[in-house]
Parts: C-alpha cells; structure tokens; sequence
C-alpha cells in the first residue's frame, strides 16, 4: 500500500506537518489546480463581461413607442431573450447549472469537454450577474451627459460608448472586482462535473491519507492568497483611474496684454 | 427675402394627457436671435428640446432649410450637428478634460483631422476665454466657467444655429455676467442664436425677437423694445410687470 510505504520514513506528528508533508508530495497537482481554477474564473469572468456589458447596453436601448417600424420589434425581441436568460441564470444555483449544462449538452450529443464546459457555465452565471451591474452603472450616468453627446450629433451608440459608458466603468470597478473575487471561489462547485480544480484536487489528496482537514486547509490558503493578491490589483486600477487633483493651467494662452 | 433656417409648424407635444406645446409655428431666420421668455412650465425648455429633437414632437412639423426632419437617427444626427445646444446643467463630458471635451464633436462626429480640431477647440476656448484651463476636468471648474466651455464646445462644430436652454439659470449671480456677456459677443457676430432664460435685461438688450409663451402657447411674438415696453396681450403685460415692479 502507498500509504504505509510513504507514511514510514517520517511520519508528520501534527497538523502543521501534515499540511507540509501533503504540500510538498502533492505539489504538482495543487499546482494543476491552482492553475485550472485561476484559467477559469479569469476566462469565465473577462467573457462574462463581455456578455454583462452586451445585454447591459442593450437593456438601455432607448425605444420610441410611437415608432411602428421593424427595428424597434428587434430591440424588444432582443431584450425579452435577455430579460428571460438573467432572470434563470439569476434564480439557479451554479452547481446545478454546472450538471445541466454538461450533462444536457452531452446527451444533446455535443461532446463538450469539462474545462470548456466550466468556462461555458462561469460565463452564463457571470454574464447575467454583470449585466446588471452594467445596467445600474449606466443608469447611476446623469442622462445630461447623454443629451450633451447626442445635442453634438453624436449617435446614441457613440454617445454611448465615448460618454457614459466609460464613465459607468469607473464606478463599476468595484463591482467587477467583486465578482471575479466571487468566481473565483465559486469554480469550486465545477469539481461537480469533474473538474480537477482546487476543490477536486484537495478532496483528492486528501483522500490518499484520510487527511481532508490539512488538505483543505491548504488550498484555503491558496483561495485566500489568491483573492488577496487579486483585491490589491484592483485597488490599484481604481487608484490609477482616479482623476488628477489637479491640473497645469497652459500658460502659453494666458492674457498677457 | 431672408432666408429661413428653421420652420416650426404648428408643433404640438404632449406627455401623456398633459399638453405641453400647442400650436407652435415660428421661423427662425438668418442672423436672428430669438429670446423666448415665460414663467416656469409655459414651455418654452420643450420647445427647445423639441427643436432639438431631444423630445419628439407629438405633432406638427420641424423644417430645417425648407427640409422636413423626419426619425431616422441619421437624419437627427446630422441636423443636431448643423444645430448646436447649451444646456443649463452644462452637461460638460466628466470623462474628459477641457480640450477633449472641446474636440469630442469634431473629431467623433465631422471626423476632422485632429491639428484642424485642436485649433478650433483652442480658438474657441481664447475667445469665451477658458483657453488657460484646457487641461482642467470639468469638475475643477467654477459653474460660470463650465458654461463658457460648454458654449465653446458648440461653437466648435461651427453651428448654424446655437439654442440656449436657460443658460444661466444655475448659476450663482455673480458667475451670470460673465456667461452673458460670451453670449452678447456671439449675438454681435451674427450667428442665429435662439435662447430661452429668465434674463429679462439681456433679452430686451441683445435679442432682435422675444417671444412670450403661456401655457403651451405662443402668446406674442415681436420686436424686444415693442414686446417689452407696449405688450399687446393681458398675460404678457402680468408677467412683464412682475419683473419691472421685482
């Protein structure tokens, strides 16, 4: 038995040890996990984004009602789907999304594999939590600075994307960090379908020695450093994007007469 | 004959059960400035908007150049290009700094190439005199001086038109002078201004047309030393009177 061969030379006597013992043993495979677990909370969180920030943008599509024409149809057809899929992706648990979506797809005869299937469902939780973060962001936009685009000549998409967008950005940031904070935490119910994330890995090593409270122990570790090192990373972009407390006057156009 | 840049015909806009314009016909002609002047709620800011587009009309037409504006985006983009607004909240861009604000239009909407836009925004600037504070965001500026670059930002697209929505209306009073006498500068250059406010001096001095609106209705329409001195109508003379006995 590998246990009692492995076990024989030295065998940890506390917890401490053990943690020691099982990271040092098992190094490369909570590496793998560390790694799978970062590749799909930051791919399932930048794609969701992009998703949050597409449903959002057309959540704020202005419509005339006394338009009849087709293309005031299409905004209320896309924002319907929109409305339908935040609205379940909102009210189900991840974990269980995680089985339908992999199993579902499966028997639908699509051969997904498990890392594209944990992407896939990170994105879809993601997309319909961030789009209405953008939402809020978009509405928290005094509409002025909307009309100041448009009043230009600007088109609703332009004054969209170089006015207010930018400027929801800025105050969804902290949100955004949010969430990738929350994915990566939460890609811890893929081990569900088999993902040798964090999670799986632990519950894995663990099992070899019956160890599961020193293993776990290690990736919380590895979870808590991670979201830490993450936190700062964000805090800082939020410093950068702060606007300057001041500014240089430009002489060279000062009235000197 | 003058050439008319503007025809309103018989405009009318509600917002659900409350009617809000009735029957609007004006003509904006080549050069004109037009101080639109009534108490609060006569209309007169819809109006604007409604010139604008900002607000669809419920009824009547717009002409611009004898060209009906109908709803496609396109058309509305390019007319609001020719004609130019200040709002009374300045709604100056927050993401962007003097010059950027100063160079949006040009640049995202003429496409003008970026020495010819910076020139502009800095002539511009020199003239309502901000050109020093380029660098500043809006929210470093005082109230007054965010007007002045906000009519600079207009005046950037070389706008046919400039219609004023109360453009002093939130300002403290020491910072209205300086905002109107930019405006004063402009009227003598001869551009087409149309102007709503409160300023009942400024519009008797610098409009060559004011126009009174009372519920939703243009009440008199004339030349300011006649409007202000003789009114025609009942309502004009209660509301003028108010101003000359405050």
């Amino acid at each position: 038995m590998t246990v009692l061969t492995a076990a024989t030379p030295t065998t940890p006597t506390n917890s401490l040890g053990w943690m020691a013992f099982l990271a040092e043993k098992y190094s490369a495979s909570f590496w793998q996990g560390t790694w799978l677990t970062l590749y799909v909370a930051v791919l399932g969180t930048i794609l969701g984004f992009v998703m949050g920030y597409i449903i959002g943008i057309i959540e704020d599509i202005r419509t005339d009602p006394e338009e009849k024409g087709i293309g005031r149809l299409l905004v209320l057809a896309a924002k319907a789907v929109c409305g339908v899929y935040v609205e379940l992706f909102r009210g189900t648990p991840m974990i269980v999304q995680a089985m339908i979506i992999f199993y579902g797809l499966r028997q639908a005869g699509v051969e997904i594999g498990i890392l594209a299937a944990g992407v896939l469902v990170t994105v879809l939780n993601t997309g319909a939590y961030m789009s209405e973060t953008v939402r809020a962001g978009i509405n928290s936009i005094d509409n002025g600075q909307r009309e100041g685009a448009l009043a230009l000549g600007m088109s609703p998409m332009k004054a969209m994307f170089h006015v207010v967008l930018p400027q929801a950005f800025k105050n969804i940031i902290p949100e955004m960090a949010n969430m990738f904070l929350t994915n990566l935490k939460m890609t811890s119910v893929l081990n569900v379908i088999g993902l040798s994330e964090l999670f799986m890995t632990a519950k894995t090593v663990g099992a070899n020695y019956y160890k599961y409270f020193e293993s776990y122990l290690i990736i919380a570790v590895i979870y808590f450093v991670l979201c830490f090192v993450f936190n700062r990373l964000f805090l800082l972009l939020e410093k950068r994007l702060e606007p300057k407390k001041d500014y240089v006057l430009a002489v060279e156009y000062m009235d000197n007469q | 004959m003058e050439e008319k840049i503007i025809s309103i015909v018989e405009l009318g806009k509600s917002f659900g059960d409350h009617e809000v314009l009735r029957k609007i016909d004006i003509e904006v002609e080549k050069g004109e400035v037009i101080c639109i002047v009534g108490s609060s709620g006569s209309g007169k800011s819809t109006l604007l908007r409604c010139i604008n587009r900002l607000e669809r009309q419920s009824t009547g037409k717009i002409y611009y150049h004898g060209k009906e504006i109908g709803n496609a985006q396109r058309e509305i983009n390019e007319y609001r290009s020719r004609v130019g607004m200040v709002f009374q909240s300045f709604n100056l861009f927050n993401n962007m700094t003097v010059l950027e604000n100063c160079m949006a239009g040009t640049r995202k909407v003429l496409h003008i190439s970026k020495e010819e836009a910076f020139d502009r925004a800095i002539s511009h600037l020199k003239a309502v005199g901000m050109a020093p504070y380029i660098n500043a965001m809006p929210s470093q500026l005082s109230g007054g001086q965010k007007q002045r670059v906000a009519i600079a930002r207009a005046l950037c697209m070389n706008p046919e038109v400039l219609l004023f929505d109360e453009p002093t209306s939130a300002l403290d009073p020491e910072m209205v002078g300086e905002v109107l006498n930019v405006m004063k500068e402009l009227a003598r250059t001869g551009l087409t201004m149309i102007i709503v406010t409160h300023e009942m001096g400024f519009a008797r001095d610098v409009s060559t047309r004011t126009i009174f609106m009372d519920k939703g209705y243009v009440v008199e329409d004339d030349a300011p030393e006649r409007l202000f001195t003789n009114p025609k109508n009942q309502r004009t003379r209660e509301f003028l009177s108010r101003f000359i006995a405050g």
